[in-house]
């Protein structure tokens, strides 16, 4: 991929032999390496399964069922409760698929391609799709105590999270209820079963990890760069804003931010990106300030290339594996901070499906402990960060020309 | 030696500017500007109090003027050197004075005194948590290093990591949910740093007439044993894997050889040779482990109910009491700058090689 790179393939050599006339660029034998650790790939099946509830939630954890037959007729209530955000992302995972098996096509087309479709679904499907705004939770489960349903489809986990079970109220046991056969993980203190509210928190993990990690790196690209291009006192003044951004602890700086602002996801995205930035921006400077000595640099520079071409085109791409290892601990910080905030109950708003919320309701005022509210949350929260320390891990161990002779 | 302190000292003072240019734009560009989260708290506030706060917020800050001066007049009565005031306001010289850390309205007491009430816990907790930190770190950095690739290395390199990816928040809600819940255990309690009673323990345990008296140590030992383990618990696993690499990067150093070829034997060559070099890494490192140790003790605190500055810190937030929680985020970032200095001053004492001149 980076066709500057001096050393390609060398790491993939060594310990491949049966892939010797496979040549690979730099980042390209990184990532090869990482894989070949099991530890790694049973990672990426977790961040797999993650994502996969992520998209397919709806699907998943549904208080309306996907098929039903109502006095004759068929009909899916699942579907026409489908929001804009539910179809964009499913619409999305399809098209991906589809366009990385377009061969012809560079990497940075086929990304190109695979936004336009993402904005353009996401703009047709905010216009087009109006799903009812009152939700009648119980409406199906009474429709079949009344005997009206012939047939039925419902959901594996047959709960919405905003289901709050109103239908079953019941004095004499006071939510939250502890697992049993129709609440496998048990349910929250509004009622809300526990399994569909992780489903559905698995979105908020993904899309804080990314975006807020993406805020982050991009930040920390161009702080860096330009630390590492210009030295002097680019460089000074930079090391300056990194070091007070480092020293003051991140959640204090967090809090503070949530102090001040408004509480909404994309809020809290953008907080947790602007507090994060100061190891990527170390780790591009360091990489920069390596590479701006090198041939294909003064090459780029004599060649009367724009400052933008040099650092955009020419350092960043043989910087990249560097800046992957740290966007790999961003994610799990990110994913950490954010379920810091909510347990704290200072993160998203109250009603917002995460797995940090369902963890601060474990420990009762009385001094009470519900276990199954600690268990399945708290093991998401450490799977899920534990997996990218481990993706980042062995990614940092295949850099490493140390561990790694070439 | 001397030189290099006051040279690091100088070179602070551009960051603790930053922090304060930080910590004053989060709150002067939240919606609403400056005065807006202390206004909304009013409801939850006397009558009286409410016409002080208009009147207080206009001479801390003159909201009638730009950003800038803003700024300035507030940095100018947080810090402990400026223009001294009169009672009129006028300017009457410059130099040393009290820092002025503002009013806590709902508390109805200055911040600092609130501050200075809450910090002890807090510092304790960390001192407390790092030698742990730093001990086991040592150790068993020491131990993988010297029995590479057998099954103590490889058990703990992959149980740190796991213990490193341990949410803070998580290990001290199983805690207190299995040890100090009633519902299970109750071995433990379940909050505060002391018994209710403890001013009246005796220091150390003693027998009497109606039974075992566990005393103020064994009192405090036991209310601090979880929210320690807690706070440890994360940070040693990065310090042992750089410990353990380090170490094996000084066995394999010519000075190391040297000291195997004139006889000295393989114990002494590691404790005595390689182990003060290999401990250098770890006092550079302490800048990245001192903020996040601050840092985690505000969910230990929350957890445990310790009256420190994390668990006032989210008080602040929820009574949206804006003026502590500024002065919160700016206390804790000078204890962090000065614990970081603290570290390179410790650096630069243990590598001789390193000179500063």
């Amino acid at each position: 991929m980076s066709s500057a790179s001096i050393n390609s393939s060398a790491g993939s050599l060594a310990d491949a032999p049966a892939h010797v006339e496979k040549r690979r660029g730099w980042l390209a034998s990184v990532v090869h390496h990482a894989l070949s650790r099991w530890g790694t790939r049973l990672s990426l099946a977790w961040i797999g399964l993650v994502a996969f509830c992520a998209v397919f939630a709806p699907f998943l954890a549904n208080s309306f069922p996907l098929l039903v037959k109502i006095d004759g007729h068929w009909s899916s209530p699942a579907m026409t409760h489908l929001t804009a955000v539910d179809v964009t992302l499913v619409i999305a995972v399809f098209s991906s698929i589809v366009i990385l098996n377009f061969k012809g096509l560079s990497r940075l087309a086929q990304a190109g391609i695979f936004l336009v479709i993402l904005l353009a679904t996401l703009t047709i499907a905010h216009f087009v799709i109006k799903p009812p705004l009152v939700r009648g939770y119980e409406e199906y489960r009474e429709l079949k105590q009344e005997g009206r349903v012939q047939a039925m489809l419902p959901a594996p986990i047959p709960y919405s999270p905003s289901d709050h079970l109103k239908d079953q109220f019941d004095f004499t046991h006071p939510q939250p209820w502890a697992p049993s056969g129709s609440h496998l993980f048990g349910t929250e203190q509004n009622g809300e079963d526990v399994l569909s509210v992780m489903i559905y928190a698995c979105r908020i993990a993904m899309s804080i990890g990314f975006i807020s990690t993406g805020i982050a790196v991009f930040i920390g690209i161009i702080v860096g760069g330009f630390m590492g291009y210009f030295v002097g006192w680019v460089d000074l003044l930079g090391m300056r804003l990194v070091e007070v951004f480092g020293a003051i602890p991140t959640i204090y700086l967090l809090l503070a931010f949530c102090a001040a602002f408004e509480r909404d996801i994309y809020m809290v995205m953008a907080i947790i990106g602007l507090t994060g930035w100061t190891s990527d921006a170390r780790f591009v400077r360091a990489e920069f300030l390596r590479l701006r000595g090198q041939d294909f640099v003064h090459a780029a520079i004599a060649a009367g290339l724009p400052l933008r071409s040099v650092l955009f085109r020419h350092l960043l791409p043989n910087a990249l594996a560097p800046i992957l290892v740290s966007a790999s601990f961003g994610v799990a910080a990110a994913i950490l901070s954010e379920s810091v905030l909510s347990f704290l109950g200072l993160g998203l708003p109250v009603d917002a499906a995460s797995w940090g919320r369902l963890l601060n309701q474990s420990v009762g005022q009385g001094g009470g402990f519900h276990l199954w509210l600690a268990m399945y949350p708290g093991l998401a929260i450490f799977l899920t960060v534990f997996s990218y320390n481990v993706i980042g891990e062995s990614l940092r161990d295949a850099l490493d020309p140390r561990l790694n002779p070439q | 030696m001397l030189s290099y302190i006051v040279r690091r000292l100088l070179l602070m003072f551009p960051t603790l500017i930053g922090v304060t240019v930080i910590v004053f734009s989060v709150m002067a560009f939240a919606p609403g500007g400056i005065g807006a989260a202390l206004r909304s708290a009013e409801g939850n506030m006397r009558a009286e109090d409410r016409k002080k706060v208009e009147a207080y917020l206009n001479k801390r800050y003159g909201l009638d003027k730009p950003k800038v001066v803003q700024y300035f007049r507030w940095l100018n009565q947080v810090s402990p050197i400026g223009f001294k005031k009169d009672e009129e306001g006028n300017a009457a010289g410059f130099g040393f004075k009290p820092p002025d850390l503002g009013e806590s309205f709902l508390r109805r007491q200055p911040v600092i005194r609130v501050i200075a009430e809450a910090l002890p816990p807090t510092l304790f907790l960390n001192l407390l948590s790092i030698p742990i930190v730093y001990g086991i770190a040592i150790l068993s950095g020491i131990y993988a290093a010297r029995y590479r690739g057998r099954t103590f290395d490889v058990t703990t390199g992959s149980l740190f990591l796991g213990l490193w990816s341990i949410p803070t928040m998580w290990s001290g809600v199983m805690m207190v949910g299995f040890l100090s819940s009633v519902d299970y255990l109750h071995w433990f309690p379940t909050g505060g740093m002391h018994d209710t009673l403890s001013a009246y323990m005796r220091f150390l345990p003693s027998f009497a007439a109606d039974g075992f008296h566990r005393g103020w140590l064994l009192d405090s030992i036991w209310h601090l044993l979880l929210p320690v383990t807690c706070l440890s618990i994360g940070s040693f696993a990065f310090l042992s894997k750089l410990m353990r690499s380090s170490v094996l990067e000084n066995l394999q150093a010519d000075f190391a050889r040297t000291a195997r070829a004139k006889g000295v034997s393989d114990q002494n060559v590691l404790l005595r040779h390689v182990l003060s070099n290999s401990i250098i890494p770890l006092i550079t490192v302490a800048a990245t482990i001192l903020p996040g140790l601050l840092g985690g003790s505000v969910i230990v605190e929350s957890i445990f109910s310790i009256n420190g500055m994390g668990k006032l810190m989210i008080d602040a937030i929820y009574t949206r009491d804006q003026e502590l929680v500024m002065s919160e985020t700016l206390v804790v970032g000078i204890v962090s700058l000065f614990s970081l200095l603290l570290a390179d001053i410790l650096y630069a004492l243990a590598d001789p090689r390193v000179s500063y001149e």
